[in-house]
């Protein structure tokens, strides 16, 4: 499956994926009048940091994913790609699925919960891995950054 | 092969398709006792407080059983099981043999033993059907008192203060939540509900019910009357055990399993609120009626029934609910008795925070956060990792606790933490 | 980030729980939600001088290596870089300004609040400068020095007269480089030219011009901003004082002054002494007025009437957070718009005096030099009449402060070490040539809650001190030492080598000694002219067994000042990196190649103990260069090795 991989060695905290997932999931997908629009976007990757490094915290999309479990109204979902979703329509804003997501990639927005849905709205790529100025984010499957890394070692 | 499933919720649900995700083929039939199928009991509370349509309470969708190809027989109690002749009785006289049978009949609503507690309008709140008995009363009803101050009991507050009902509850602990929190958070949202304008009365009980055919009153244990046209218990459930009387199958709060969900007698199994299993934390057998234990139960019960050997680690307290913005989660144990616990806190009253984590030889055994609850995940695959966190002890009450400050633990801890997504994170650390 | 880990303070501990507790968020807060930051902007790697940007460079060479001009790493970071250097220098210059200007409207009799307090040093500078004294009125003589040194900030040819002070050797150099400062505004303007796009696309260049316009600041606007002020409020001398938050008083006014300027808070200071106010506080339940200091303005005070110190940088919120604070005054330089935050929980008001300084939530009362006396007394009067609004359940006056003696300059080496007899340096420059003394440092500059508050200025110091290196300091990192309890002459017996210790003994002086504030850095680089003037250790500043350090550094003024450190010949190791590390050949410049160059070199090290080392090391290796005799009492392990 196709998802998002991080080579933390290469990130230097700068956020481009930050602004690139919120304007992506923004009305106008256009960053100055994203800035200005009335419902905020907001990213759904966070850029934190260990004690010493960047560190961008996304959704893993994990295969056993423990919040479609959790959820009690069925609005967190796997699609047919596998990937994990969720339906703002029938969220009612409990937090299990925070409660639950070991990597704390489920944030609140208002009432809704919001995490990175792989950007369903664009044919081949991610924003964020778009934006990604030093090539720290990947987009592929795991077996193919597992190889991108062995090779960039040599 | 026939899969027969007794119990149409959560447990169900996810047995089936568990079940479907290795067996596509053997018969599958579910029974419920209720006729309104699919739904999600945690979602009644928003039903009735009218923020949720009934289209909306479906925790799968209305085709599932369709799609699944399982045989649903619904608003049917299964009445008698004879386990040396695999054979089912259920209440329609219908009779059914099966290979594997799940037992999730969950649990009922607590009655309130007292005198006029057969009045109307003393209703417990579980089901749809709860659900339904309450909206047709409404239009009568100005006044409700709550029984107990659980999250049944606050939740159902909720509720019916959204619909601008006049609401008071009555909890027999000292405080609201005694279940889920501590002191110090439950004061929080006690705050935080009485501001809205719900009344919360401590240290007392309901010892009878005042009026005619309908409830109009109660009488508490201190003398005083209370009158309301409405009464929720939320006192609490007991585990449906009345298939398995008699059938020599091992229970004792409820169906006591193996780490395999595989009750006393072979290829029977139990799931959900009506199970008793191993709990992850205390290590002790027990029920934890909890809808995502239930799940997970479920699924791996169904796993386990379709061939595939599954161990499941056991369920662990947890809950997750919001009251009026302020968001509160709990897991694990939040007021330790012994003297080897040790808790550390962090409270901000001024807007609300509470954090607490409560630690046993550095292991987390527990946790509470009211407010800033963004990080209660990573708190949780540590405890239920049982990882040792004192590289970041002094770390996890603070503001910039987060997932990045355990990938050195993560590292540590390879063969614990072997899902696929943590080597993900940890690759290039 | 626990309280104890942010600052070795005890008083900051102390009120850092506080501010945690009242949901006050500080400066540490602040850098912790702001982590982790940019790493282009930390490597100097990202460039916003047009609008062709803005640029970044890819450090792991897979993105652009160039910006959309073309310019490279090595340009980028160079270009940022000398931007530093130039807002520093403007910093110090405008500093330097003011004061010359303060002179100027003085000796023309525009303003009663000032008037010559000095006459020597008036008179000496104005020998230095050319200008005639015998038989003529001080006001003359300081009009004319006015003008001379004011002309320098516009002047476009010729030289800076205190750039002569250096050795020959040096002033030599500077013109054969082409780093012979022309004009103190004129430089700083030659940087903004040569940084915007398409102009100096060479890193030596750009390194080259930003050496010339630190010495600019360093020969030219700090040091006329030091010999002005002295001859203005008078020449410090050695003086008692105190530090720390505990100086804050419960029954008395507590007026704080911010900043840098001494034309402000030295009438203050005039002014808390006024009988009338003194008698109004009086009568609002006050038992006098308690003047104190933030930052290099406390400094300043500090070195010329012993008004105490409250805090450092990082206590500025602080000290408002004690609740006791009734009028903080501030200038300019090292201000936090954060500060009305603070105040808005607190009944202190905060007050703005500078045109060029407005912040958000203070009063705005602008300080005009001719009417400086009674605008002074107008906001002593405020605080005065604030105290009585303090809320008692709120001040939490830590018990933390400490003695500490201050007042140290160029000119009282002279003295004390002379002794009675003959003023002069010779028993400095003796107790270096025969060991007592391996060498001196400076220890400069702010705190950066990236480095636990305090701890880099401490530690190194003790470590230097241990090694009998005389320590100067001044700035922050002064109030750092002091607050350590190392300013004071028993702090030789308890960390000071035998060495030193004996010189400590014999002078009087405490082992670190306080010069002054940032822009009395000057007061170094005369020092070690003087040093160099005596003989015997050589004929260049870089020939000297000195070096300087700023551990906990973070303003642009810093780049300033170690930049005119280096350019003058003294090693300078820094605690964090300057923002250039993305760039191989421009960090390869500044910390091996500068030295073929200018005599000096930059160092990267921010454990102070390990930074130490690193000057100890070219301390004893300027030591061997001069064949000079081994340390006197040489440390057992060194002497292993």
């Amino acid at each position: 499956m196709e998802k998002i991989f991080c080579d933390i060695r290469k990130c230097l905290g700068c956020k481009s994926c930050e602004i690139a997932c919120a304007v992506e999931h923004s009305e106008s997908k256009n960053m100055f009048k994203s800035i200005r629009e009335e419902k905020k976007s907001r990213q759904r990757v966070v850029v934190r940091s260990t004690t010493k490094e960047p560190f961008p915290l996304r959704c893993h999309h994990c295969e056993e994913a423990l919040c479609v479990q959790a959820c009690m109204s069925g609005a967190m979902y796997k699609d047919e790609r596998g990937v994990t979703r969720h339906d703002p329509e029938k969220c009612v804003g409990c937090w299990m699925c925070i409660m639950v997501c070991p990597f704390g990639a489920i944030s609140r927005q208002e009432n809704l919960a919001l995490k990175c849905d792989l950007c369903p709205d664009r044919e081949d790529s991610f924003a964020c891995v778009e934006a990604c100025p030093t090539q720290a984010l990947f987009a592929g499957s795991w077996e193919e950054f597992k190889e991108k890394l062995g090779q960039e070692k040599r | 092969m026939h899969y027969v499933i007794v119990g149409g919720s959560a447990a169900g649900i996810n047995a089936v398709e568990a079940i479907r995700s290795l067996d596509r083929e053997g018969k599958i039939t579910i029974i419920s006792d209720e006729e309104f199928p699919l739904y999600s009991r945690c979602l009644i509370t928003y039903f009735l407080a009218g923020k949720l349509a009934e289209d909306k309470l479906k925790y799968r969708s209305s085709d599932f059983y369709e799609k699944e190809r399982v045989d649903a027989l619904l608003g049917v109690k299964a009445e008698r099981l004879l386990p040396e002749k695999k054979k089912l009785i259920l209440d329609n006289g219908k009779e059914l043999t099966y290979d594997k049978l799940l037992i999730a009949t969950g649990a009922s609503s607590q009655i309130v033993e007292a005198p006029g507690s057969d009045k109307e309008g003393i209703i417990g709140l579980r089901t749809y059907g709860d659900a339904q008995s309450i909206n047709a009363r409404m239009v009568r009803v100005k006044r409700v008192s709550i029984l107990g101050g659980g999250l049944i009991g606050l939740r159902a507050a909720y509720s019916l203060h959204a619909r601008n009902k006049e609401v008071k509850v009555i909890v027999k602990s000292n405080q609201v939540l005694s279940q889920m929190l501590d002191r110090g958070a439950a004061n929080l949202v006690r705050k935080k509900i009485e501001e809205k304008g719900i009344q919360v009365m401590t240290g007392l009980a309901a010892v009878e019910f005042l009026g005619g055919k309908e409830v109009t009153g109660l009488v508490l244990d201190d003398g005083r009357r209370v009158q309301c046209e409405l009464v929720i218990v939320g006192k609490g459930v007991r585990p449906n055990l009345e298939l398995v009387e008699g059938t020599g199958i091992k229970a004792e709060y409820g169906i006591i399993v193996d780490d395999y969900l595989q009750t006393s007698l072979p290829d029977i199994y139990a799931a959900g609120d009506v199970a008793q299993a191993k709990d992850l934390i205390t290590g002790q057998s027990t029920i934890n009626a909890l809808w995502p234990c239930a799940v997970a139960q479920g699924r791996i019960a169904g796993l386990n029934m379709a061939g595939k050997k599954v161990k499941y680690d056991g369920s662990m307290a947890m809950n997750s609910v919001e009251f009026f913005g302020l968001p509160v989660i709990s897991m694990g144990i939040t007021r330790p008795r012994e003297k080897e616990y040790e808790e550390l806190v962090k409270e901000g009253d001024k807007n609300f925070v509470y954090k607490k984590v409560v630690l046993k030889e550095n292991r987390i055994h527990g946790m509470i956060l009211v407010n800033r609850i963004e990080q209660a995940g990573v708190m949780g695959i540590l405890m239920r990792k049982k990882a040792d966190v004192s590289p970041i002890k002094t770390m996890l009450l603070e503001d910039r606790f987060d997932f990045a400050k355990i990938l050195p633990i993560i590292k540590e801890g390879k063969e614990l933490f072997a899902e696929q997504e943590f080597e993900e994170s940890i690759i290039s650390y | 980030m626990r309280e104890k880990e942010k600052s070795i303070d005890k008083a900051s501990q102390e009120l850092l729980e506080i501010a945690e507790k009242e949901g006050i968020d500080t400066a540490w807060d602040r850098y912790e939600a702001m982590v982790p930051q940019c790493g282009f902007g930390e490597l100097g790697l990202c460039c916003r001088n047009c609008l062709l940007g803005p640029c970044r460079i890819d450090p792991f060479e897979q993105g652009p290596q160039k910006g959309v001009c073309g310019a490279t790493a090595e340009i980028i970071a160079a270009r940022n870089l000398i931007r530093m250097i130039a807002a520093g220098a403007s910093a110090h210059s405008d500093h330097g300004r003011d004061v010359a200007h303060t002179l100027l409207s003085a000796a023309q009799g525009k303003t009663k609040g000032y008037g010559v307090k000095d006459e020597e040093k008036l008179v000496s500078i104005a020998n230095e400068l050319g200008i005639k004294t015998n038989g003529r009125d001080k006001k003359e003589i300081a009009m004319e020095v006015a003008e001379k040194v004011f002309s320098e900030f516009g002047q476009q040819h010729g030289e800076l007269q205190f750039s002569h002070r250096a050795p020959r050797k040096r002033q030599a150099l500077w013109r054969k480089l082409g780093i012979m400062p022309r004009g103190i505004d004129r430089e700083i303007v030659e940087v903004m030219h040569r940084t915007s796009i398409g102009v100096d696309n060479n890193c030596e260049s750009l390194i080259t011009h930003g050496m010339r316009t630190a010495l600019g600041d360093g020969w030219g606007g700090s040091m006329i901003a030091t010999e002005l002020s002295d001859v203005l409020f008078g020449t410090p001398r050695p003086i008692r004082a105190r530090v720390n938050l505990g100086v804050l008083k419960e029954d008395e006014v507590n007026l704080v002054v911010h900043g840098h300027e001494p034309t402000l808070s030295d009438v203050i200071v005039t002014a808390s002494q006024d009988p009338q106010l003194i008698e109004l506080a009086r009568k609002n339940g006050a038992k006098g007025i308690n003047l104190a200091g933030i930052c290099c303005t406390a400094n300043e005070i500090l070195m010329r009437h012993g008004i105490p110190i409250a805090g450092n940088f990082l206590q500025q919120e602080l000290a408002i957070a004690t609740g006791a604070v009734d009028l903080m005054l501030v200038d300019v330089q090292c201000i936090m718009p954060a500060l009305s935050s603070v105040a808005k929980c607190f009944h202190t008001k905060l007050v703005s005096t500078s045109p060029k300084a407005k912040f958000p939530g203070a009063e705005h009362v602008e300080f005009k030099e001719e009417e400086a006396l009674s605008i002074a007394k107008k906001i002593v009067g405020m605080a005065v009449e604030n105290f009585k609004n303090r809320v008692k359940e709120k001040v939490n006056i830590p018990d933390e402060k400490m003695d500490l003696v201050a007042g140290f300059t160029a000119e009282s080496v002279f003295r004390f070490l002379g002794g009675k007899y003959r003023a002069t340096y010779r028993p400095l420059n003796d107790a270096i040539i025969n060991g007592r003394l391996r060498g001196a440092a400076g220890i400069v500059g702010c705190n950066n809650p990236k480095i636990e508050q305090d701890w880099g200025h401490v530690e190194m110091a003790k470590e230097l001190i241990k090694n009998d290196v005389l320590v100067v300091v001044t700035g922050c990192s002064a109030i750092a030492n002091a607050k350590a309890g190392l300013l004071k002459p028993e702090a030789a017996f308890q960390y000071a080598g035998k060495g030193l210790q004996e010189i400590c003994e014999a002078v009087g002086v405490p082992p670190v000694l306080h010069v002054g504030s940032c822009v009395d850095n000057s007061r170094i680089l005369i020092t070690l002219c003087n040093v160099v003037a005596e003989g015997g250790l050589g004929d260049d500043i870089s020939d000297l067994p000195v070096a300087g350090a700023a551990p906990e550094w973070m303003s642009e003024k810093a780049v300033a000042i170690a930049f005119y450190f280096v350019a003058s010949g003294v090693f300078t190791v820094l605690g964090n990196p300057f923002p250039i590390l993305g760039s191989r050949e421009v960090t390869d410049l500044l910390t091996r190649r500068l030295e073929e160059v200018v005599g000096a070199n930059f160092a990267f090290e921010s454990d102070p103990i390990k930074a130490a080392r690193l000057m100890i090391d070219h301390i004893d290796g300027k030591r061997e260069a001069l064949k000079l005799r081994p340390v006197m009492y040489e440390k057992e392990e060194v002497m292993v090795k």
